[in-house]
């Protein structure tokens, strides 16, 4: 009894009290704040270890020493008529009364009260866009896994459109897995560890949704429509499709079935592909943009499990991925809805660097298919640059001028004056890595390919002796400002826009640099790109054709 | 696991009251105008991009091509390109292409429309360009010789390349028979031959005037000033000499008939399934638009998930279906690997019988109402889809109500109704016309069991047997 009510005198008791209650409050603090701050997830545990070891130790303390006006001394040698005990004792009795308020404030306004508020980050805000001429609601965040993510509010129709970019295209492939990145972008559509195959696109429709995915030399990009009320769905599949994928043998096989039939479609029934396709084999003899992007026959026969698991965790990381959200939605949301459902996806070792350059073309290259053709088809390519070159907007309004519609030049010379072809038509894939200036032209039955090709290589070099004319130019450049806004017309337009620029040109913001940059060409500009694309020894011809008939001996 | 898949499914039916969407979905108000001569002005102000989209519809298009002349008003159309005004062919291309504009014609089976897209900046270009296309254009007998030609070797060139766009023209074809629907809208290499210069200028004198003349407008613009403009440039023209072709709705096909379509080498076969369908003032269109997502309009619709999905058949199977003013073609199509063709096709078959006999549940029902309305808001979201809305409206003879009581009509719909419209549209496998594209050697033998074949080498000038 004695030991007891020195006990009390002492205040042990009430200290005891008074640190279970604090350490009540402080584990209450940690809970509502260790995520906000980034704490690890053993902080709490580790906070009541040490309370627990620092119990016993408070306890001994009161025990041994004394509050007393002369400061702390040991409890034997106070005496007792100088004691303060008392007074010590009230002061405890009031610390245990507002600690034990606060807590019962924060148990019972936890979600409802901002208790902890001001020491919570909130949602963050992303940044601005940098260039000025950019729409200034425009939102981009980058996360600590290393996803970056651009937002572009538009709030003319109730749908969102969410396109991730991941850096993956056929360029990071090599013989044996070409068509590996296109057959992945299949598969990303099948199971998760989470969902039954066939799951993703039940409930992407069933929410209002679609989705679809494309493949280019550069990127694989994966493009989900949906109405706002499917937000979070969307945004969790997405979520669950990085994090969880599952690669089953069996879809494997039935999805190689798919890309077959892709392929028998649009290439071998397909005289254009065909061409195509072996004009890029034959002007690249050394960067993987000589691969297909749907694969050769034989590699997409040829791929096993063991090659998908290694792509997937190569290239399909956090950090190797950017996503775009056009539409109905705010920054905000979109940042929270990160927040709780990309966030936690691990960041991956980036992937290796395509180290290959292309060595310089020195002389004409020519590939002929000989096939059942009524149509000759001619193919004519030249290298050129990358998206982020300078040299590149100009070309693009060069070729625009020589075969972009009924007013071009090649239109005008081939089709309607001399009717030597059916059609000519121009493009230039300006990605990551050099690309190639294409002209493609349809001859009809019986046309002479060697004369057409002979009349473009002329049209080509009086561009680089006389240039082009200052209407021409302006022609180009309107055209060019009305794609331009064409483009910005649909959130989808947007979302493609916004992408393509972040991934091939540097930056979204380039994007509104845009009509600027057409303006600030000059005729100059075109001659110059002329005369370094439009060389003969930087060619690749293809000739698509009815073999020529059997001679007798 | 399980929960995350089932929170996933419950979020997905939860989240998506149709309710939301069917409100959201209504055509902005626009101004229609009928000039004294029939032409018909629709004028809609949207202001979000410095664009401005036209779409000019004359009525007519392939089913009023004379006898043997398919191709005719196809050809007319795009002639009208080819030189107007004050403009040769060349000047003309330069005057649209110089201000980044789009202005170009087409055929189409019911109409030739001609479609452009102007920055807002241009707008007088925009209606002096198309007045003189419609009221002033050269219809130069070279230029005609040389776009005749161009369009008989584009038929021919369609041929050496991807073949799923060619399926339809011999569909038409075989399927309608004599009928005009059955005309191929673009011409065949033989009936575009027999063209001439003469042809032509009948054609415009009997078919192209005011009173078939649809032009609708939307996009950044003030519409008392479009008004003006456009009724300056189209009051004083003429009306069409002859009066519009009466389409008669086509017979239903019962019974089973093959078209074989012969490419020697072609790597796969492509198929087409059809019969009669349905107009484009079908009443129960929500309930056909439901069924027709569940059978074969979207990615996880029963003829894609078998023969795709599950299957692995073939890259792509849909259902098809062509709504003009009389009752049009309901189709399945589709392609395979040539040694696969009779599995992939009873296998399509199969899911026809399969939507006849178990039609749809509560789920399935809801996934599609959700889908149609999810995706609807997109269709109008431009001006030149805007333009092309109002216009095939007006051309239709459909109120606003065709778009504004959609959304509810479609929340509306229940399995019974549904299940109705299935058996009124859809037909039953006894009752299939077959055209089937493919490497006819490989495939003959395998695909008598079908029905009577009739067989035309794709080398043949026509797309009529």
């Amino acid at each position: 009894m004695a030991v007891f009510a020195e006990l009390r005198r002492r205040n042990v008791l009430k200290v005891a009290l008074l640190y279970a209650i604090a350490s009540w409050l402080l584990l209450l603090l940690v809970g509502a704040t260790a995520e906000a701050l980034g704490l690890p997830v053993w902080t709490e545990t580790f906070v009541l270890l040490l309370l627990t070891i620092g119990f016993p130790v408070a306890l001994i303390f009161a025990w041994t020493y004394e509050i007393t006006p002369g400061g702390l001394k040991k409890a034997i040698d106070v005496e007792q008529t100088q004691s303060i005990v008392y007074k010590t004792g009230q002061k405890l009795n009031a610390a245990v009364a507002v600690l034990l308020v606060l807590g019962v404030l924060a148990v019972l306004g936890q979600g409802l009260l901002p208790t902890f508020e001001f020491l919570v980050p909130g949602i963050p805000e992303g940044d601005p866009p940098a260039a000025p001429e950019a729409p200034q609601e425009i939102r981009s965040l980058t996360l600590d896994n290393g996803l970056k993510i651009i937002v572009w509010p538009d709030h003319d129709i109730p749908n969102v459109v969410l396109y991730n970019y991941v850096r993956a295209g056929s360029r990071n492939e090599y013989p044996g897995i070409t068509g590996l990145a296109h057959f992945f972008e299949h598969m990303m559509f099948q199971s998760t560890s989470t969902l039954e195959p066939g799951e993703f696109d039940r409930i992407m429709e069933a929410a209002g949704g679609s989705a679809n995915a494309g493949t280019s030399k550069d990127i694989t990009v994966y493009q989900n429509w949906f109405p706002k009320s499917a937000l979070e769905i969307i945004v969790k599949l997405e979520a669950d499709r990085l994090q969880n994928l599952f690669l089953d043998a069996d879809t494997i096989e039935s999805e190689r079935g798919v890309i077959i039939s892709e392929r028998r479609s649009g290439v071998d029934d397909d005289n254009f592909s065909r061409l195509f396709e072996q004009v890029y084999a034959t002007a690249y003899i050394a960067h993987p943009y000589q691969y297909p992007i749907i694969g050769w026959p034989s590699d997409i026969e040829a791929w096993t499990e063991a090659d998908l698991v290694n792509y997937f965790g190569t290239y399909y990381a956090p950090n190797n991925c950017t996503m775009v959200f056009t539409g109905d939605v705010t920054p905000e949301e979109i940042f929270e809805l990160a927040e709780e459902y990309l966030a936690g996806i691990p960041a991956q070792e980036p992937p290796p660097p395509v180290r290959t350059v292309e060595p310089r073309q020195e002389g004409v290259r020519r590939i002929t298919i000989e096939t059942a053709a009524q149509t000759p088809l001619l193919h004519l390519a030249f290298h050129a640059g990358r998206a982020i070159d300078k040299e590149t907007l100009p070309l693009t309004l060069l070729l625009d001028i020589l075969a972009g519609g009924d007013s071009s030049r090649l239109h005008r010379l081939l089709v309607e004056e001399q009717q030597a072809v059916i059609s000519v038509d121009g493009w230039y894939e300006a990605g990551l890595d050099p690309g190639l200036v294409y002209f493609y032209l349809t001859l009809p039955p019986g046309g002479e390919v060697a004369s057409v090709e002979e009349a473009v290589l002329v049209e080509l070099q009086r561009v680089i002796d006389d240039g082009v004319t200052a209407a021409e130019l302006a022609k180009a450049q309107n055209r060019r400002l009305a794609n331009y806004w064409r483009g910005l017309a649909t959130i989808n337009g947007k979302a493609e826009a916004l992408g393509d620029h972040e991934l091939l040109h540097g930056s979204y913001e380039k994007l509104f640099e845009q009509p600027a940059a057409v303006e600030a060409i000059s005729v100059e500009d075109l001659r110059n790109a002329a005369a370094v694309v439009f060389q003969r020894s930087n060619m690749t011809v293809g000739v698509l054709q009815a073999p020529a008939a059997e001679t007798g001996p | 696991m399980n929960v995350v898949r089932s929170q996933l499914a419950a979020l997905a039916l939860l989240c998506c009251s149709p309710a939301i969407f069917a409100q959201a979905v209504t055509l902005p108000d626009f101004e229609r105008i009928e000039l004294d001569n029939g032409t018909v002005l629709l004028l809609l102000e949207k202001h979000d991009v410095p664009l401005i989209g036209v779409e000019a519809v004359v009525r007519g298009g392939a089913v009023s091509d004379p006898e043997g002349l398919s191709g005719l008003s196809s050809l007319l159309a795009r002639l009208l390109e080819k030189g107007a005004g004050d403009r040769d062919s060349a000047a003309f291309a330069e005057a649209v292409a110089a201000v980044g504009g789009r202005l170009a014609a087409a055929g189409d089976l019911e109409a030739f429309t001609i479609s452009g897209e102007f920055m807002s900046r241009d707008s007088a270009l925009m209606v002096e360009l198309l007045a003189d296309m419609l009221q002033r254009p050269a219809l130069d007998s070279d230029e005609m010789d040389k776009l005749r030609d161009r369009s008989i070797n584009s038929i021919r060139a369609a041929k050496d390349s991807d073949l799923r766009a060619l399926l339809p023209m011999y569909g038409a074809a075989f399927l309608f028979g004599e009928h005009p629907y059955g005309n191929p809208v673009f011409g065949s290499e033989e009936s575009l031959a027999r063209i001439s210069h003469q042809d032509v200028l009948a054609y415009y004198a009997d078919h192209v005037g005011a009173d078939r003349l649809i032009i609708a407008v939307a996009g950044d613009f003030d519409t008392v000033a479009m008004v003006a403009q456009l009724s300056a440039a189209f009051s004083d023209w003429r009306q069409a000499e002859a009066g519009s072709a009466a389409v008669l709705p086509p017979a239903e096909q019962s019974g089973r008939r093959v078209l074989l379509v012969d490419k020697p080498g072609a790597a796969q076969t492509y198929f087409w399934l059809a019969n009669i369908g349905v107009a484009a003032d079908y009443p129960a269109r929500a309930e056909l638009d439901i069924a027709t997502t569940l059978f074969g309009g979207r990615f996880t619709s029963m003829l894609n998930t078998a023969l795709r999905v599950e299957s692995g058949l073939t890259y792509g199977a849909r259902a098809v279906l062509i709504e003009p003013s009389q009752p049009g073609s309901v189709a399945i199509y589709s392609f395979t690997n040539t040694e696969s063709t009779t599995e992939a096709i009873d296998m399509a078959i199969g899911v026809l019988q399969q939507l006849h006999a178990a039609g749809v549940t509560g789920e399935s029902l809801q996934s599609a109402k959700n889908y149609i309305l999810g995706h609807f808001p997109p269709e109008l979201e431009t001006a030149g889809k805007l333009a092309r809305e109002l216009s095939f409206l007006e051309r239709m003879g459909l109120d606003v109500a065709y778009i504004n009581d959609y959304g509810a009509a479609i929340s509306a719909a229940t399995i019974e109704t549904v299940a109705m419209t299935i058996s009124d549209v859809y037909p039953l496998a006894d009752n299939l016309v077959f055209v089937l594209l493919g490497d006819a050697a490989q495939i003959r033998d395998d695909i008598a069991k079908y029905g009577p074949v009739t067989e035309i080498a794709i080398s043949e000038p026509r797309f009529r047997p």
